[in-house]
């Protein structure tokens, strides 16, 4: 008997079981200690044993990558990936995604630069956040009043935003970074001992406040409803497109801010700047246990995502296979790991 | 389970050996989901031009048989052959080349395409040409054969009613011209009329030597129609029977076991309260409703009867919110009501089963407490683990009321059965000072022992001051546990019944529109 | 006039109105993009009558043809439910394995190479979706980037051995006025409609978009007519590739990249549902021409060329939101009134 409803994306068929039973508790049948542990732990820690894998096997086939700078290199550039890739795991994990990214980034992080001239640095970077928030807000409220797909929307919107960015800005004259953004993405500090750049810390801190939002505030987890179950979200009395329009909101914002951390650490803004966050971004999240469909996801498993990558690009320049090299094992690795997860799933 | 033998429908202990000249052969099947196990070693057999009947309450198993008959679903072990051929890849093809049609519950209609294009196209080559035309022309002529010349051929299937729909997933399974017809809950959505054209067919199809297996829980319909049978209970099979020689009480007590759980429990008298209505509506309008009027008093269990498809889904959802409607007086708790929304019903004291519990009323993905917590986040709160803990107590109460099977909060709600998963749904709405709960048919394909959990939970909120909306496919809910029914037809309500005018037969009566009173207002 | 003489009238343009072929068109959304080029066209030539001299002509076909048949390709994958974020990447690759081709094998045997190495591609994604049940987005993600480095490995520069005479058979003039590459587009788009709307496949397609197990309940072969999209799709788009590298002389390995994203704005324009099942090519191409021709309307207009990327964004935003919006006014202006 079909419902007589708003339409579903998909409707049950014959096909399909009336009674399907469980996947996370049914007893493991798997056998081995290996296999146990790994279904012991949290799906977002996958990702970091296998950057330490890959970081292992780095240092077998070159031993001076077994550093503590190696490493420390390696991370940064992960967390920078990372730091552009958090907004895009909320806008995954409620089910939608956010293409947007690439020119956000390259709007706010222009924006920034044009308003420290009246504004200050710390008006500037105000300033950028909210024109990022802006543009989050638009993007979800078109998808959830005018019902646009994610895909659509934020394609539209990072063209729309690409134009705007090449009228507005002259970049010839936006070459001043200020000491306070240096001092907060690119400077050595002292972390334990260690010097690390910045953005690193930083990184960190916000990667475990946004955790703290996803697992421990019921926004986050009504997020995470909206993702796995929009209908029984709506049913149960929750405000989904409230609660999907602060989901982009903060998708935007996260992708401002790294606009801002990203022309801080390279010193350098372009157009174009954001272009290789775009599936970068979706990767990460992807390497990191999210699943596309909606529902489930981690900031902490993103960062994880990242550094695989990351390590990957290192392993990729030290052995000088060539950025094209790295581009075919990303896509390899997205491949792997969608198809284990959706196996997993199946389980 | 003993061999008892009670008139000329038989209990069974072990399956008799099917004769040579038996069209299906199912032995032994089984079907597991997971840890659940939905068919648990059914045989049976059909002959040529046989009518043979499958029944058993909802949830008993019935449907997932038909399904690896059909070949919709592989049996985790066991034996079918149909004509001597083998059934046990899950392909819908190849049971469809073996000769095995089904009309299925679920209706396997595409609807984007066209009548014509669902009843020209199946077991084609995709290498073939296709012309809108020449498809047209050959549904027409299936149409006309089967006597359903109202359907347009050309129409697309999504704009069909509901009835319409289930004529043509049952044209296109006996257009399929097949030895063996599978109709499951063939006329779930058919009014006599219809029910009345489905025997024609049957017994066009029969007299040239096709077997039907007819699925269903009407017995009314079996005592026309089959010419054997087989009870299945929770997966078994609990007996079999064959035409003439079995009685209603029979059957049912087959179905539902030996404790004659059929026994339902009684509503307690209507508590006298001088509060305002829980719910009160003058001339609900939606898509779908006519001009509904209702009243429910604080305790009250309202039954919502009638054939499906007639306005009952859009009166539930136009009553919560959840699709735009109209009316010229609305109040829910003596607060007025003007645009209403899911969210805004949960404030003033409404809850919610919804019809689909799998894609409407919870996240599978997520688990059991958090399923129960759904409509309580709020987004400046504490949620996840720190959120269970403090509501640990409330949680526990819940489960433990509802006898919910579960590993505890944080199990998957995707891994209960059926029954536990109703009981999530049901349960997150308990101990949060709710004043009207609409039920979208709760108890449908649930097991026994679930089912009766749920009423008496659903008394229990009656008894607590709580207004119960229920909506109910099944007569004998309606007529038992309710206070009082109406009955819809046609998006309007065609009688009111309560006390000793509240019958299966009043009923079913009003339900096809041939009731004495006609009401608009209550 | 009398009543008598404009009642049939008015019957006949309701007639069309519901037409078979015309419902069809209105049902699969193609209404919004068919007037929004008829507009834009309009707004087109009144700006610029040159438009219609046989050069720029040439110039505008050779421009939209490209994205008109890569739209047509991620039409495709859209109609069964899926995106396709690597249809960038197979456009370059196949341009590249065509103009490395053509330095050494005779014109036939280049073009298949490039067909070849685009159905590769589309198999490929195919069997990942179909019969893996894998996302689509995701796994075209993921074979984006490889298909991509695959083409920067074929070819790391542009380069390649297309001939002017290869330009003048897929850039140059049928007749006058008439650019051949409209010309090519119009074959393959009848070629394709005749397999969607003509053929059993075509059918089946369309009902997978739109509920997967309800073809295969029907004994259809649902995975297969899956993978047949995705193959139909990539040598839809490897055609494009050909087309671009004929009309620009070049093979370059990131030729294909601004194709995903206008791609998707152009099926989105044309009004298909991406959740699949419903979408029309005429419709697609129209929106194709029109996204495809912001660029230079602004150009003649002497506006800035940077805001063809601000313009295209808002008509796209526009033409499928405005429905929704007008419905939304309308359903409050009758409440209102009741």
């Amino acid at each position: 008997m079909t419902t007589t409803s708003s339409t579903p994306a998909t409707r049950q068929g014959p096909g399909e079981s009336s009674t399907a039973g469980g996947t996370e508790t049914g007893a493991p049948r798997r056998r081995g200690s290996v296999s146990r542990i790994l279904n012991r732990m949290p799906r977002s820690a996958w990702p970091l044993l296998v950057f330490v894998l890959l970081f292992v096997i780095g240092g077998l086939i070159r031993p001076n990558l077994l550093s503590l700078d190696s490493l420390i290199g390696t991370a940064t550039f992960a967390m920078i990936l990372a730091i552009a890739s958090f907004g895009q795991t909320a806008a995954v994990i409620q089910g939608g995604i956010d293409l947007s990214v690439p020119n956000t980034i390259a709007f706010s992080a222009l924006s920034y630069l044009t308003l420290i001239g009246p504004l200050g640095p710390v008006g500037g970077f105000i300033g950028a956040l909210l024109a990022g928030t802006l543009i989050g807000v638009v993007n979800g409220t078109i998808v959830a009043k005018l019902g646009l797909t994610p895909i659509v929307t934020t394609i539209a919107m990072n063209g729309l935003l690409f134009g705007v960015v090449l009228l507005t800005f002259k970049n010839s004259e936006l070459t001043v970074i200020p000491q306070f953004l240096t001092d907060i993405t690119a400077t050595k500090i002292d972390v334990f001992g260690l010097r690390v750049a910045a953005v690193l810390p930083l990184g960190l801190a916000l990667m475990l406040l946004l955790q703290f939002v996803l697992s421990y505030t019921g926004w986050g987890r009504s997020l995470f409803l909206v993702g796995s179950a929009p209908e029984t979200a709506k049913l149960a009395g929750q405000p989904v497109d409230r609660i999907r329009i602060a989901g982009y909101a903060l998708s935007s914002l996260l992708a401002a801010f790294s606009g801002i951390v990203i022309v801080g650490f390279y010193a350098q803004a372009s157009a174009t700047m954001g272009s290789e966050y775009l599936l970068g971004s979706v990767a990460a999240v992807l390497v990191g246990g999210a699943s596309i469909a909606g529902g489930r996801g981690s900031m902490i498993g993103t960062l994880g995502g990242a550094l695989v990558l990351g390590q990957v690009a290192t392993l990729v320049a030290v052995a000088n296979l060539g950025s094209n090299i790295q581009q075919l094992i990303y896509g390899v690795i997205v491949l792997i790991v969608i198809a284990l997860y959706a196996k997993r799933g199946r389980d | 389970m003993e061999s008892q033998s009670t008139g000329g429908a038989t209990a069974i202990a072990v399956a008799p050996p099917a004769p040579p000249e038996a069209l299906l052969v199912a032995r032994n099947l089984t079907k597991h989901y997971g840890a659940v196990t939905a068919v648990d070693d059914v045989s049976f057999y059909c002959l040529p031009g046989e009518v043979h009947a499958l029944v058993g309450e909802n949830g008993a198993g019935k449907s997932t048989v038909a399904k690896m008959l059909a070949g919709a679903v592989a049996p985790t072990s066991g034996l079918i052959t149909a004509g001597g051929v083998t059934l046990d890849t899950g392909r819908i093809r190849d049971a469809r080349l073996a000769g095995v049609a089904c009309a299925f519950q679920e209706l396997a209609l595409v609807q984007d395409w066209t009548v014509a294009e669902n009843l020209a196209l199946p077991d084609g080559s995709p290498l073939r040409g296709f012309s809108q035309r020449g498809a047209a022309k050959a549904a027409e002529a299936l149409l006309s054969g089967l006597d359903l010349t109202h359907i347009d051929p050309r129409a697309q299937v999504e704009t069909l009613t509901l009835a319409d729909r289930q004529l043509v997933e049952i044209a296109r399974a006996i257009g399929a011209k097949p030895k063996l017809l599978i109709l499951d809950e063939a006329s779930s959505a058919l009014a006599p009329p219809g029910v009345a054209w489905l025997f024609t067919r049957i017994r066009e199809l029969t007299a040239i030597g096709t077997s039907v297996i007819y699925v269903s829980h009407r017995l009314g319909e079996l005592a026309e129609i089959a010419d054997r049978g087989t009870v299945l209970r929770d997966g078994r099979v609990a007996g079999e029977f064959h035409r003439g020689s079995w009685t209603e009480n029979q059957l049912i007590s087959m179905m539902a076991g030996r404790e004659a759980s059929r026994a339902f429990p009684a509503a307690p008298p209507l508590p006298v309260s001088d509060r305002a209505p829980v719910l009160e509506v003058e001339n609900l309008v939606a898509e779908g409703l006519n001009g509904v009027s209702l009243s429910i008093k604080p305790g009250e269990i309202l039954g919502i009867g009638g054939l499906q498809g007639h306005g009952q889904a859009e009166l539930l959802r136009a009553l919560y919110g959840a699709i735009p409607a109209s009316a010229d007086g609305w109040s829910i708790d003596g607060r007025a009501v003007k645009r209403l929304t899911p969210a805004r019903a949960v404030r003033l004291g409404a809850g919610y089963v919804p019809e689909d519990r799998k894609r409407e009323g919870l996240a599978l993905e997520m688990g059991v407490g958090e399923n129960l917590l759904a409509p309580w986040f709020r987004p400046a709160q504490l949620g996840g683990a720190p959120r269970l803990a403090s509501e640990k107590n409330w949680m526990s109460g819940v489960l433990g009321s509802l006898s919910v099977r579960t590993r505890g909060p944080l199990e998957a709600a995707g891994a209960l059965s059926g029954g536990n998963q109703q009981k999530l749904v049901f349960g997150r709405w308990l101990d949060r000072d709710r004043r009207l709960i609409l039920l979208h048919d709760p108890t449908r394909g649930i097991d026994v022992r679930a089912k009766q959990e749920l009423y008496r939970a659903i008394i229990d909120l009656s008894a607590s001051g709580v207004g119960v909306l229920w909506f109910s496919t099944e007569v004998e809910e309606l007529v038992h546990v309710c206070h009082r029914v109406v009955v819809l037809y046609q998006g309007k309500v065609a009688d009111e019944l309560d006390g000793d005018r509240l019958t299966a037969e009043a009923v079913v009566g009003a339900a096809v529109g041939s009731a004495s009173k006609h009401k608009g207002l209550s | 006039m009398t009543t008598a003489t404009v009642r049939p009238r008015q019957a006949g343009a309701l007639r069309l109105w519901n037409a078979p072929g015309i419902t069809r068109l209105r049902r699969e959304g193609a209404v919004a993009p068919i007037t929004a080029f008829v507009a834009f066209f309009l707004v087109y030539v009144i700006i610029n009558p040159g438009l219609l001299t046989r050069f720029q002509l040439q110039t505008a076909g050779n421009l939209v043809v490209p994205l008109a048949l890569a739209a047509l390709g991620q039409l495709i994958i859209v109609l069964v439910g899926g995106i396709d974020i690597s249809i960038g990447a197979i456009m370059s690759l196949a341009n590249v394995v065509f103009a490395t081709a053509m330095v050494s094998l005779p014109v036939p045997l280049a073009i298949l190479a490039g067909i070849a190495a685009g159905l590769a591609c589309g198999l490929f994604n195919g069997y990942l979706v179909a019969y893996l049940r894998l996302p689509a987005i995701a796994v075209t993600l993921a074979s984006a980037f490889i298909i991509g480095s695959i083409s920067r490995e074929v070819m790391d520069r542009p380069g390649g051995g297309i001939t002017p005479e290869f330009y003048l058979a897929t850039s140059g003039e049928l007749l006058p006025f008439i650019p051949i590459s409209l010309f090519w587009l119009a074959v393959i788009a009848t070629g394709l409609w005749f397999v969607l709307q003509r053929t059993a496949l075509g059918r089946h397609i369309y009902g997978v978009g739109s509920n997967m197990d309800s073809v295969s309940a029907a004994g259809l072969n649902a995975r297969g007519a899956q993978l047949a999209a995705f193959a139909l799709s990539s040598v839809i788009v490897s055609f494009g590739a050909i087309m671009l590298a004929g009309s620009t002389i070049t093979g370059d390995p990131r030729s294909g990249d601004p194709y995903l994203l206008s791609s998707i704005a152009a099926v989105a324009l044309a009004g298909a549902s991406f959740t699949g099942g419903r979408g029309s090519i005429i419709g697609t191409i129209l929106a194709a021409c029109t996204l495809g021709l912001v660029g230079s309307l602004l150009f003649f207009a002497g506006i800035n060329s940077y805001w063809q990327y601000v313009i295209s964004a808002l008509i796209v935003i526009s033409v499928v939101g405005i429905p929704v919006i007008w419905k939304k006014i309308y359903l409050a202006l009758r409440k209102a009134n009741s």
